[in-house]
């Protein structure tokens, strides 16, 4: 017996339009939100210290987020406490001397459980890695895409629902104000593998299998559906419990994970879907 | 159908299980002392790690000989007013290395010029040579430590900087700062037989660390290893005076070396570390012949010959006494520490994040299914996988962080999507005959490949890139698909045949 069932939409109902507008629409917003950002702070996305440089260190410490911020002299960015263990805090600071800001948390008696120092020069060539492999990785994965499916309109329909996925995410951390850190650029790369996946699955239905165009898109659909919920449940539970534990790393990749996949979902059913349709019924007359 | 030519792949994957669970709990094949052989990184065991580049700059494409090279550099030396020590100028490269932070590419450039010399190119950083011996020298610095797990490797960012990256487990950042900057002290004793009739050894110290404009990597000279080192002008004189002085050039003097079992009728050059002789060798008959010519007086240059390659670079290390050829600029790179309480508190906590993350997906396939000849045999496949893979790193030793459970994760994320591909692809209709299922599975294993292939071409710059902890993540998951797709999940849907297609 199967308790959750993918029930089949009655996609004969809305237009090629309708179904493109929404996706294409939220795509839209999206990239006039890292647009706005950009012209605000001069950059896309909020970047971490990893990124743009500077200190964080985690502290044990009775003494309240205030009195941390008096005994620093050097200026906080930002102080967080982290749930599941008392009196431990992520402190950030612009400055990359450890050794300064190591030594007058000493001497106000806190205990140092962790430093992570990024210099700015390093900061600014981890950026443009991370910009290049996330570019890479993209122009990588459409090239494999056009090789798979060799017709112009199905391959890019992929490509394009793969570019929302990533972007859509990316204003939902401006939004949200996330940085951007190693985690959510690790992140971002799963997401160009997985979001793809599902996309492959309805094209490779439609396109190489036969029965009605229907047909094929609910088996897919069923198909597609499972694997993305599976996903997404098990990125939701990793993410709550990771943020319980204070482990950054698995809670910004989770986190990233639910909002892109769940982009997805729309993605692929209603963009891809629809430019497929126009594919099938339309495009290939010409 | 049930021969093992049919099942081959449940067989090799059994295999793969079973040595994995060899690799990751036979006792003696890993080090460490916990209850597996699983090695633990930075950030899941506790320590620090540096990461910086090499202060340098180096003109490439010079004519450097074996004649005009110690003229280089002390021209260059004294033109841009640095230490002689910071050039390094080498012929097999054809590279001049400077090595002080207050010099300009432009600064060099004309330098060279002056001379009438016209690099090629002139760049930040230095040779791949000097790099190495950094390397060499923290290496033996971390292992000095007693301590096992250190480790001091080379990274690459994307504009063709390289960074030295030094990582000690237990330790915090300014104790590793210091391991860095600590120098012995090194000295050349000449030690040979007392003159006359007197009886015993005599030891004269004849050089110190100041004497040597500089100490070049190992190379072999006629099949021999050898350490080339160039003496300053005036400590090259004093040197030649002092061996003809002890006899070392004469016939008795001349490779006449058993320190160990004869040290009264032995002349020996002593290497000595902090006091300790590290290394002896003779005088050679050529080095002897130049001293007594005075020709050694002009060109200060000797090699100190050993007996293999890993003992030449041992001298070097000696007797540079852990100094680094060139600095590291520990300001311009990146510091992590993490203590071993809160180590092990992430070793904890990750692994149960990683299993309610399985929780959570055996829920939704369960749900979704409702068979446990479909589901159970999905989650033990995509587990197995992450077995196989841990079982891979015991046995590569591979030092596991949190990037890596990261990977873990993102496996078995596209195994489940797999195997739920293969299930549905295989349960849409009643299965037949082996035939139809055949057919239908290699179906699927279509998708499964294409699906494949985009995300091994996502993760396949990153195991290109130094981006901090990245790699290992990108390692990790290009090695779970490969393994998924090539063993693991069509084993699960020969699992699924024989429990579909027996009924």
């Amino acid at each position: 017996m199967e308790v959750f069932e993918v029930s089949n939409i009655d996609f004969d109902r809305y237009s090629n339009r309708q179904l493109a507008g929404v996706p294409l629409l939220a795509l839209g917003i999206a990239l006039a939100i890292i647009l706005t950002w950009f012209v605000l702070y001069g950059t896309p996305v909020f970047l971490g210290i990893e990124f743009t440089g500077g200190t964080e260190l985690t502290l044990r410490t009775q003494d309240s987020p205030s009195a941390i911020q008096r005994t620093f002299e050097n200026e906080i960015t930002s102080i967080r406490q982290i749930r599941t263990q008392e009196n431990v805090y992520l402190v950030t600071f612009q400055s990359a001397n450890s050794d300064v800001l190591a030594s007058q948390a000493r001497s106000a008696g806190y205990e140092i459980e962790a430093i992570e120092t990024t210099s700015p020069i390093f900061g600014e060539s981890a950026q443009q890695q991370a910009l290049f492999g996330l570019v890479a990785a993209f122009i990588g994965m459409s090239i494999i895409v056009f090789l798979l499916f060799r017709t112009f309109v199905p391959s890019i329909a992929v490509v394009l629902s793969a570019f929302s996925d990533i972007v859509i995410p990316i204003a939902v951390m401006d939004l949200l104000g996330i940085e951007l850190s190693i985690g959510t650029v690790a992140a971002l790369l799963m997401l160009i593998g997985y979001s793809v996946d599902s996309d492959i699955l309805l094209n490779n239905h439609v396109l190489r299998r036969s029965g009605s165009f229907y047909e094929s898109v609910y088996r897919a659909m069923r198909t597609g559906v499972t694997m993305t919920v599976t996903s997404i449940s098990a990125m939701t539970v990793m993410t709550i419990v990771s943020y319980l534990f204070g482990i950054e790393l698995l809670t910004s990749i989770g986190f990233i994970l639910v909002i892109g996949l769940a982009t997805d979902l729309m993605n692929t059913y209603m963009l891809n879907l629809s430019l497929l349709r126009w594919y099938k019924f339309e495009g290939v007359k010409r | 159908m049930s021969t093992i030519r049919e099942r081959w792949r449940v067989v090799l994957l059994t295999i793969l299980i079973i040595a994995s669970g060899v690799a990751i709990f036979a006792p003696g094949i890993g080090q460490s002392a916990g209850l597996t052989n699983l090695q633990y990184g930075l950030d899941l065991a506790g320590g620090a790690r540096l990461r910086a580049p090499v202060v340098g700059i180096t003109a490439e494409g010079v004519n450097v000989t074996g004649q005009n090279e110690l003229d280089i550099e002390q021209n260059i030396s004294s033109q841009l007013n640095v230490d002689i020590t910071d050039v390094q100028a080498r012929p097999a490269q054809n590279t001049v290395e400077v090595f002080a932070d207050n010099v300009t590419q432009q600064g060099l450039r004309n330098a060279l010029q002056q001379m009438g010399l016209n690099p090629s190119t002139v760049r930040d950083g230095v040779t791949a040579e000097t790099r190495q011996t950094i390397v060499n020298v923290l290496q033996h610095k971390v292992n000095a430590l007693g301590l096992s797990g250190g480790s001091v490797s080379i990274a690459q960012a994307a504009a063709g900087t390289h960074f030295i990256i030094i990582e000690v487990p237990n330790r915090d950042i300014a104790e590793v700062k210091e391991v860095v900057d600590e120098r012995g002290v090194v000295k050349i004793v000449a030690s040979f037989p007392a003159p006359g009739n007197k009886t015993g050894t005599i030891r004269k110290t004849v050089l110190t660390q100041g004497d040597f404009a500089s100490i070049q990597p190992p190379t072999t000279q006629q099949g021999v290893p050898v350490v080339p080192v160039t003496l300053t002008q005036s400590a090259a004189k004093d040197f030649a005076a002092a061996m003809l002085k002890y006899g070392f050039t004469t016939g008795r003097g001349i490779e006449n070396c058993q320190y160990q079992s004869a040290p009264n009728s032995s002349y020996c050059i002593l290497t000595v570390l902090n006091g300790e002789v590290v290394y002896a060798a003779g005088m050679g008959g050529n080095l002897a012949q130049d001293i007594r010519t005075g020709n050694f007086n002009q060109t200060g240059k000797f090699v100190i010959q050993t007996r293999n390659m890993s003992e030449a670079r041992q001298l070097q290390i000696n007797l540079q006494a852990g100094a680094l050829p060139a600095s590291l600029d520990l300001e311009n790179g990146t510091a992590n520490y993490i203590s071993s309480s809160r180590a092990e508190n992430f070793k904890v906590t990750t692994f149960i994040t990683a299993l309610v993350a399985v929780f959570a997906v055996s829920g939704v396939v369960f749900l979704r299914y409702g068979r446990r000849e479909v589901a159970l045999p999905m989650i033990v496949t995509a587990l197995s996988e992450v077995i196989i893979l841990l079982g891979f790193a015991a046995a590569i030793r591979l030092p596991l962080t949190l990037s890596h459970i990261a990977g873990f994760i993102a496996v078995i994320g596209t195994g489940v999507d797999d195997l739920i591909i293969i299930a549905d692809e295989v349960l849409t209709e009643e299965v037949s005959s082996s035939h139809v299922f055949k057919n239908r599975f290699r179906k699927a294993l279509w998708i499964i490949g294409a699906a494949a292939a985009t995300t091994i071409i996502a993760m396949a710059p990153l195991t290109q890139l130094s981006l901090g902890d990245l790699r290992g993540f990108a390692i990790i998951t290009i090695l779970g698909v490969l393994i998924g797709v090539i063993i693991t999940r069509p084993a699960y849907g020969d699992i699924l045949r024989e429990l579909m297609t027996d009924k």
